[in-house]
């Protein structure tokens, strides 16, 4: 079972429009795929219609993985479960305060799925926290969005010295640019630059599209409603590389 | 993670597809794909070793088959409809399993389906999707079937809970392992039913005439069996089969022949004689033909013209045989010899013999230890200059000794018997494989033919590779001899059948 996390320290840059459509489109590929949307706001799970559970649950989350089973929905498309998430998820970092080895917490629950999934998704919150350097112990891969802008590649080189500083496996790092507009120089000069000077960004862009804003509407991953849209095209395109990436990663 | 519900009901006949959705459309919103028809026709073999071995192969159109496992896996398959054996059909690893599981016999249409399926989804408030279902419509000649299938997802059961509960008035019954299988349990295929006969079970004080003549009617009625496939040349293991039954009839009759009547001595043995003599012929060519890829891996490529020929002119005998013995066991000579051989077997017994009214297990017991002293003498008197004769008359000795083990193995005490049947299966595949060397030989010379160059070549090249193989055999069959007549097969033979009095054997 592989993790992967879609996150960034930004909020709005399009992690969780990439964690449903790389959810859907790995299940699609046949994978037996979990995704836990661990952002207390919701919108992966909202983007599937499901709706979290009445009560709080964050208290039990990291105890053990039995916790977290009670949590699963089916999703409407085969081979692809969801852990909807809840308002009470905010307090994730004082709860993993009080725990010992806290950073090893995410990692030793989501073992217990190994013979069920053969993958997680993590949608993770716009922070750096506890909680965050838990899913940097637990993913094999954390998949960033940036929008080529100097503030996103600012939050970027501070991703990059945080990982630095707390020993932290750089090569786990994949960024791609997101949101992306063409015809923008800013998006073009930013892009050369970033890409010169961080060879590991992913060669598939994501535009910035109002199909991928009619999630909401729809509720649903952007193959079910625009199929042959350039968005849906490039969701494609992002999940076989980054599934290569993962491939090659081991 | 816990298993999720899922259930099929049987619904009512006059429950129809509309009348159950619109039902669940008081509660959920309904999303039906268009039903898909299917037609499945489903093959086995004559002795069902598909379906004994929870296998179904069945053919979804004109060049697609399915190889469906025990654990509903398929394997897609190409195929033209003709096909009937494993090696007619693509893809290794059906093909494998095909020929694991059917050997040489045919596969032959056995039952078809009709199917109309409809999947359903049910919607909750939020448009989130919380049950699927199906509704499979069945179609058997006249008769319809129709079968609801409820699938709780994940999270979500409650729905299934409710969806169920409103479906209720149109279910007749709960079915617990629903699928092809199921359907096809429904429509009681005679291709399916055992092809055993009937034996009544014996006891070791039943009279030995009674037992014997009681074993020999299912024996004789089992070759019955066969004879269909045999005329329409379906596959060779009806003829095989049809041989083998005919010859442990044979065995019966000769190994406990001081137990019956002269006059059944006298209608059975010449009959049973000529029925299989007029079925040599045939399988020599059929085994002949089957070890084809052995034979041409013996020799190199430049006696490949050689032996098409010699394939071309079996295969041309082979027609003109299996004509000749379908013209056979359809003829009057035929069927008066099987008439009378029946009305023979079905006369009360006479006991006209001392043995006749012995109790059987009495009888046989003796005679085991008779006849294993008598091959102990013969198996001495085999050394390396003996003629390969001697040794085939010891093979067949072997080979009614190990019959009349198994025609009374019920009566025999299970453990013990066993392992002396498996130290005779030892003997006889070592004798079995230096006589069908000699077999082989005498066969293959039979076709030297001095105009026919190249073919002869072939047959001379064969010839001295088996030649040679059998002389590397040669050694081994007094190996054997001397690892089976051992001081403890002695004892053990006096063991269990020495107690010939009923009731101290078991």
């Amino acid at each position: 079972m592989k993790v992967i996390a879609c996150y960034s320290m930004k909020g709005g840059v399009g992690k969780t429009a990439t964690a449903v459509n790389l959810a859907y489109w790995a299940a699609k590929s046949g994978l037996k795929t979990l995704l836990i949307d661990l952002d207390p706001q919701g919108a992966s799970s909202f983007y599937f219609r499901i709706k979290p559970s009445s009560k709080k649950w964050a208290k039990r989350f990291f105890n053990a993985y039995e916790n977290l089973v009670k949590h699963i929905k089916a999703s409407d498309f085969e081979n692809l479960d969801i852990i909807p998430a809840h308002l009470s998820f905010r307090n994730f970092d004082t709860l993993l305060a009080g725990f010992k080895k806290r950073k090893n917490r995410l990692k030793r629950v989501l073992k217990g799925f190994n013979k069920e999934y053969d993958l997680v998704i993590l949608d993770c919150p716009p922070s750096i926290s506890y909680l965050s350097e838990s899913i940097f112990i637990a993913s094999n891969l954390v998949l960033v969005p940036v929008i080529p802008t100097p503030l996103s590649e600012r939050t970027f080189e501070q991703l990059m010295a945080f990982f630095e500083e707390n020993d932290y496996p750089q090569n786990k790092i994949v960024p791609f640019f997101s949101m992306v507009q063409g015809q923008k120089s800013l998006h073009k000069a930013t892009m050369e630059a970033m890409s010169a000077r961080y060879k590991m960004f992913l060669n598939t862009t994501i535009p910035y599209s109002s199909d991928i804003e009619k999630m909401g509407v729809h509720k649903a991953p952007v193959d079910v409603f625009a199929k042959s849209q350039q968005a849906n095209y490039a969701y494609i395109k992002l999940w076989k590389e980054v599934s290569e990436t993962e491939r090659k990663c081991g | 993670m816990n298993s999720l519900p899922e259930n099929t009901w049987e619904l009512n006949e006059v429950a129809r597809n509309t009348d159950i959705l619109s039902e669940i459309s008081s509660e959920f919103d309904i999303e039906a794909n268009p039903g898909t028809t299917s037609n499945l026709q489903f093959y086995d073999d004559f002795d069902s070793h598909l379906w004994k071995a929870n296998y179904l192969l069945c053919q979804v159109n004109k060049q697609q088959f399915q190889l469906i496992d025990p654990s509903g896996c398929m394997g897609e398959v190409g195929a033209s409809s003709g096909a009937r054996f494993w090696w007619e059909f693509s893809g290794n690893q059906v093909k494998d399993k095909l020929q694991s599981l059917v050997g040489l016999r045919a596969v032959l249409p056995i039952a078809s389906i009709n199917l109309l399926e409809t999947d359903f989804s049910l919607r909750n408030d939020d448009q989130k999707i919380v049950v699927r279902g199906r509704l499979t419509q069945t179609m058997v000649g006249n008769k319809i079937g129709l079968y609801l299938t409820l699938q709780a997802l994940r999270g979500y059961t409650k729905y299934y809970t409710r969806a169920a509960q409103l479906l209720r008035p149109f279910i007749k019954a709960e079915i617990n392992h629903f699928g092809l299988r199921f359907l096809l349990m429904g429509q009681n295929i005679q291709a399916l039913e055992p092809k055993q006969s009937t034996l009544l079970s014996l006891t070791e004080d039943m009279r030995t005439e009674q037992a014997v003549r009681a074993m020999a009617t299912a024996m004789f009625d089992q070759t019955k069996l066969y004879v269909g496939g045999v005329i329409a040349d379906t596959d060779t293991e009806f003829l095989h089969q049809f041989r083998v039954n005919v010859r442990k009839l044979r065995s019966l009759i000769s190994l406990l022949k001081q137990a019956l009547p002269t006059s059944m001595l006298d209608t059975l043995k010449p009959r049973l004689s000529s029925i299989a003599c007029k079925t040599n012929k045939l399988r020599d060519l059929d085994v002949f033909i089957l070890a084809q890829d052995s034979y041409r891996a013996m020799l190199p490529a430049n006696f490949e013209s050689g032996l098409n020929e010699l394939y071309r002119l079996i295969e041309k005998q082979r027609k003109q045989e299996k004509d000749k013995l379908a013209r056979y066991l359809s003829s009057t000579e035929y069927k008066n010899d099987v008439t009378a051989c029946a009305a023979e077997l079905s006369q009360s017994s006479a006991f006209q013999t001392p043995m006749a009214s012995k109790p059987v297990l009495q009888a046989v017991k003796k005679l085991l230890l008779k006849r294993y002293h008598k091959m102990l003498a013969m198996g001495a008197a085999i050394n390396s200059q003996s003629a390969d004769e001697k040794i085939h008359e010891l093979r067949i000795e072997f080979k009614k000794l190990r019959y009349l083990i198994e025609f009374f193995v019920d009566l025999l005490p299970k453990k013990r018997t066993g392992k002396i049947v498996s130290e005779i299966k030892k003997i006889q595949t070592v004798l079995g494989d230096y006589n069908d060397y000699c077999i082989q030989i005498e066969f293959l010379n039979s076709y030297i033919d001095d105009t026919r160059i190249e073919m002869s070549k072939a047959l001379s090249g064969l010839i001295a590779i088996l030649y040679q193989k059998k002389t590397e055999e040669r050694p081994k069959v007094e190996v054997a001899l001397t690892d089976f007549f051992t001081e403890n097969m002695a004892i053990e033979f006096d063991l269990v059948f020495g107690a010939a009095e009923p009731g101290d054997s078991k």
